[in-house]
C-alpha cells in the first residue's frame, strides 16, 4: 500500500520539532513549580511569563489578558460561563451563539439554561454565515455574552468576527470568538478588533493535547470555573502546565509567522482537490462553498453514498478524513452543522470533511482523486445493485 | 494478506474469538460494532448506546491488531427491530428481536458496509456452522444459536464465517485465554434482549406507544367458556404458556392458553389447553429448495425445544400450515418456526397460529 495520507488537520496535526525540543527542558532539568520561591521556582516562572507575553503578542494582547487551559474546550466553557455567571446579575440573563458551534460552545450553552439563563441561536444563511438581521434582534441589551467561532471546524465557513465584536459591544454584550480553527489563519489582532474573549487549542497548530487558551481583555468579568490557588489570578487555578505553555507559544508563534504562507499553499491544495473531484463527481456537493472561507476544510457529500462507509473504504486505503462528529461510542452521527444550514439529512448523510495542513501535499491531494472517486462509483454500483 | 472479513463486534466473548480465529488464520480481519440504540436516560450509568461494549470490543481489536470501527445502524435497527418488537406485543404476540436483527441487520445492512470496504466474507460470533453453503446447528447442543438464523438471505450463506459454531462455549472461553483476551474470557453472557433495559420489555413498549397503550392496560383474565376469572395490567405482560402473575385459587396449575388483543383478554387455562396438533407459519423463509406440500420436516417451535416432527400440509405464497405428528405444547404467535432435517437448518418463519385439531393434507 502506498504511504499513509492524513487529512485529518482540522482534528490534530502532529507536534511540531521546533516545539518538541522548546518543550524538552521542562520535562528535564527545569521541572520547577512556576509557584516556588526558589530557583527551580523562579527558571519556571520566567519561562511561564515568557509564554504569556509571547501567546500574548501573537494575539496583539498584553500578557495578563491570556490564560492557559488545558484545551480548547476549557477556554470555551470558561468564557461562556465564566462571562454569564459574572453577569447575571446586572440582569444580562441571555446567552446568544449560533448552531454551528463547536459542541465545547453549545454545550456549555446548555449548561446556561440549566442555571436559569436563556439560550439564543443566531439564523445562518446557506453558507454557514450569521444572517445579519438575525443577530441584530437576538444581540440585544439584555444579552450577557454572544459567542460566534470565527472558522467553524466542519465547513470551514468564517464569520465577520471584527464586525460582529464590534455591534455587540456597542449593546454591551461581551463578545467570544472561538478561534481554535482560527489561529494561524486569519489575521488576529486584540488592540484593532473588539473581541472581549477568544480561544484557542495547541494541537491545531503543532503543539502537544492538552494545552489552550484564552484570551481575556482586561476589564472583562469573569467566574472561574475551578477553584484552588491564585495561579493565573485565580482565574484558573491549578499548577501551571509549563512545558505546554511553552510548546503552545513556539507553536503560535510560527502559526503567526507562517500565517500568510500557509493560507495560499493550503489555499492551492484546497482548489486542486476541489476541482478534481468536482471534475469527476459533478453532482459532489461541497458545502459552504458560496461564502468566505477557511483554505483547509473541504467538506463534500457525494449523493447515493454514506459517510459511514466511505470513512471505513478511505481509512483501509490509507487515507484519513472524517465525517459529522464522532458520539461517544466512536459512531458516526448526522452533522448538526450540515443541518443548521439547511443541509438535507440524506446529503448530511454522505458528508466527508478533509481538512488540510502540514503533512499535505499535491501528492497526497492526487492520492484522494484516485481513490476518492473509485470509491464513490462502486458505492454507488452496490446501492443500485 | 488473505481475503478481508468484517466480523460483528459486540465486545462479548464469542464475537471476540471469532475474530481471533480468523486473524489466526490468516485473513485480514477487520472489526466492526453496530450502534442499534441510545438509553437515553433510562440507564444513567450507561451514558451512550451501550457504551461499554463498544469498548470492550474496541480493547479486543487493539490487541489483536486489527481495526475497529462503530456503525450507526440506529435508525434502520429502530425500524426493523425495534418498532416491529413493539408492534408484535401491540398485537398479543412475543416476537423474537434477535432474529429479525439476523435477517435485517448483521446479514443485510452489515454486509452493506462490508460490500462497501471490499470483504468478501462476513463473520458472526454465532454457534452455528456453514458447511458446503448449507446452515448447519452448532456443535455445541447446548449452545446452538442456528433456530435465530433461518430469516437470512440464502444468498449470504456462501459469504458467512460462523468460526465459533464449530466448538463449544467452554472451548471458546479457554481459546479467549489462550488469544490473551483476558479482558472479555470470563464475561457473563447476557440473556437479556440488548435494546431492552433491565430486561423489562414493557419499558421499551410503553417509551413507543405510551404507558397508556391498550397492550398496557388493564384487561380481564378469561377461561376458554368465557368467564372472567380475575383482571390483568396489560396483556404484553404475558406469553402463551406463562404462569407467572396469573390469579391462584384453581384446583390445578394454570397457563396462559391465550392472548386476545382486540378485547384485552388473556385466556389461562390448565396445560392440555396449550396443546397443539398444527401450526401456521408467515413470512417463511427458505435456505434450501423449498419444500413442497406432503413433504417431512422437524420443526422446533422456540430456541431450546426439542425438534418435533411435522409433515407440511399446506405451502402457499408467504404462508404455510404444518401438522405436527406428536403434537407440541404452547405454540406462540411470533416466536420463529424453524424447519430442520438433522441438524440442516432448511428454513423458517414466524409463527401465526396454533391448530388444536391436527391439519389435514389438502388433496
Amino acid at each position: 500500500m502506498p504511504d499513509p495520507v492524513y487529512l485529518d488537520h482540522a482534528a490534530t496535526t502532529p507536534v511540531r520539532a521546533e516545539v518538541f525540543d522548546a518543550m524538552q527542558p521542562f520535562f528535564g532539568p527545569r521541572f520547577g513549580n512556576p509557584s516556588s520561591v526558589h530557583r527551580w521556582g523562579r527558571e519556571a516562572r520566567t519561562a511561564l511569563d515568557e509564554a504569556h507575553e509571547r501567546v500574548a503578542r501573537c494575539l496583539g494582547a498584553s500578557a495578563d489578558e491570556v490564560v492557559f487551559t488545558s484545551c480548547g474546550t476549557e477556554a470555551d466553557n470558561l468564557a461562556v460561563l465564566g462571562i454569564w455567571r459574572a453577569r447575571r446579575a446586572e440582569g444580562r440573563r441571555a446567552v446568544v451563539t449560533t448552531p454551528i458551534e463547536h459542541k465545547a460552545v453549545l454545550a456549555a450553552v446548555h449548561e446556561v439554561t440549566r442555571e436559569g439563563g436563556d439560550e439564543r441561536l443566531l439564523a445562518m444563511t446557506r453558507d454557514g454565515l450569521v444572517d445579519d438581521s438575525s443577530f441584530d434582534k437576538l444581540v440585544t441589551e439584555d444579552v450577557a455574552i454572544c459567542s460566534v467561532m470565527w472558522i467553524n471546524n466542519e465547513i470551514g465557513a468564517m464569520q465577520r468576527v471584527p464586525d460582529l465584536a464590534e455591534r455587540a459591544k456597542a449593546r454591551g454584550v461581551v463578545f467570544h470568538t472561538d478561534a481554535v480553527q482560527a489561529f494561524g489563519k486569519v489575521h488576529i489582532d486584540a488592540r484593532s478588533q473588539k473581541f472581549d474573549l477568544l480561544s484557542l487549542s495547541g494541537h491545531k497548530i503543532g503543539a502537544p493535547k492538552g494545552i489552550g487558551a484564552l484570551y481575556v481583555r482586561r476589564g472583562t468579568p469573569l467566574e472561574p470555573l475551578m477553584f484552588g490557588g491564585t495561579q493565573d489570578r485565580g482565574r484558573r487555578p491549578g499548577t501551571e502546565n509549563v512545558a505546554m505553555a511553552v510548546g503552545l507559544a513556539r507553536a503560535a508563534e510560527l502559526a503567526v509567522a507562517e500565517r500568510e504562507h500557509e493560507w495560499k499553499k493550503l489555499e492551492a491544495l484546497r482548489d486542486r482537490l476541489e476541482r478534481g473531484l468536482l471534475e469527476k463527481l459533478p453532482d459532489a456537493v461541497i458545502h459552504g462553498r458560496g461564502a468566505p472561507r477557511a483554505p483547509h476544510i473541504t467538506n463534500i457529500s457525494v449523493p447515493g453514498t454514506d459517510s459511514e462507509s466511505l470513512l471505513m473504504a478511505l481509512d483501509l486505503r490509507g487515507i484519513g478524513c472524517s465525517a459529522g462528529s464522532a458520539c461517544q461510542s466512536g459512531s458516526v452521527t448526522p452533522s448538526h452543522v450540515l443541518s443548521a444550514i439547511g443541509v438535507p439529512a440524506e446529503l448530511a448523510g454522505s458528508a466527508i470533511r478533509l481538512s488540510l495542513g502540514c503533512l499535505s501535499t499535491e501528492a497526497c491531494v492526487d492520492r484522494v482523486l484516485d481513490v476518492f472517486p473509485m470509491l464513490v462509483e462502486k458505492a454507488r454500483r452496490l446501492q443500485t445493485a | 494478506m488473505g481475503e478481508r472479513v468484517l466480523v460483528a463486534m459486540s465486545g462479548g466473548v464469542d464475537s471476540s474469538v471469532a475474530a481471533g480465529l480468523l486473524v489466526k488464520q490468516g485473513f485480514d480481519v477487520v472489526g466492526a460494532t453496530m450502534k442499534l440504540f441510545c438509553h437515553d436516560e433510562d440507564l444513567p450509568d450507561r451514558p451512550c448506546c451501550s457504551l461499554d461494549s463498544v469498548n470492550d470490543a474496541r480493547r479486543v481489536c487493539q490487541q489483536l491488531g486489527i481495526p475497529h470501527y462503530v456503525l450507526n445502524l440506529e435508525s434502520a435497527f429502530g425500524r426493523d427491530v425495534v418498532r416491529d418488537f413493539v408492534d408484535e406485543y401491540a398485537r398479543g404476540r412475543t416476537p423474537i428481536p434477535c432474529v429479525r436483527c439476523n435477517t435485517f441487520t448483521k446479514f443485510r445492512d452489515l454486509v452493506r458496509k462490508a460490500d462497501a470496504i471490499d470483504a468478501r466474507w462476513i463473520a458472526t460470533g454465532h454457534y452455528a456452522r456453514v458447511v458446503d453453503g448449507v446452515l448447519r446447528r452448532g456443535l455445541d447442543p447446548a449452545k446452538d444459536q442456528s433456530y435465530f438464523l433461518w430469516g437470512i438471505r440464502g444468498t449470504i450463506l456462501s459469504r458467512m464465517l460462523l468460526p465459533v459454531g464449530e466448538q463449544t462455549k467452554a472451548e471458546t472461553r479457554a481459546m479467549a485465554h489462550e488469544l490473551g483476551l483476558e479482558l472479555i474470557a470470563e464475561k457473563t453472557e447476557s440473556q437479556d434482549i440488548c435494546f431492552v433495559p433491565d430486561g423489562d420489555h414493557t419499558k421499551v413498549i410503553a417509551r413507543q406507544l405510551g404507558g397508556d397503550a391498550p397492550a398496557l392496560s388493564r384487561g380481564a383474565f378469561v377461561r376458554r367458556d368465557g368467564s372472567v376469572v380475575g383482571q390483568h395490567e396489560g396483556f404484553a405482560r404475558f406469553t402463551i404458556g406463562q404462569r407467572r402473575g396469573l390469579p391462584g385459587g384453581f384446583a390445578e396449575p394454570m397457563y396462559v392458553v391465550e392472548i386476545r388483543p382486540t378485547t384485552r383478554e388473556v385466556v389461562i387455562g390448565p396445560h392440555e389447553e396449550l396443546a397443539g396438533r398444527g401450526v401456521v407459519a408467515r413470512e417463511v423463509n427458505w435456505l434450501v429448495p423449498p419444500l413442497q406440500a406432503g413433504d417431512e420436516l422437524e420443526v422446533q417451535i422456540r430456541h431450546r425445544a426439542r425438534p418435533v416432527r411435522g409433515t407440511l400440509v399446506r405451502s402457499e405464497a408467504d404462508e404455510i400450515e404444518i401438522a405436527l405428528a406428536d403434537g407440541a405444547s404452547a405454540i406462540t404467535p411470533g416466536q420463529s418456526l424453524v424447519f430442520y432435517r438433522g441438524d440442516v437448518v432448511l428454513g423458517g418463519g414466524v409463527i401465526e397460529a396454533a391448530r388444536r385439531e391436527l391439519p389435514i393434507l389438502a388433496a
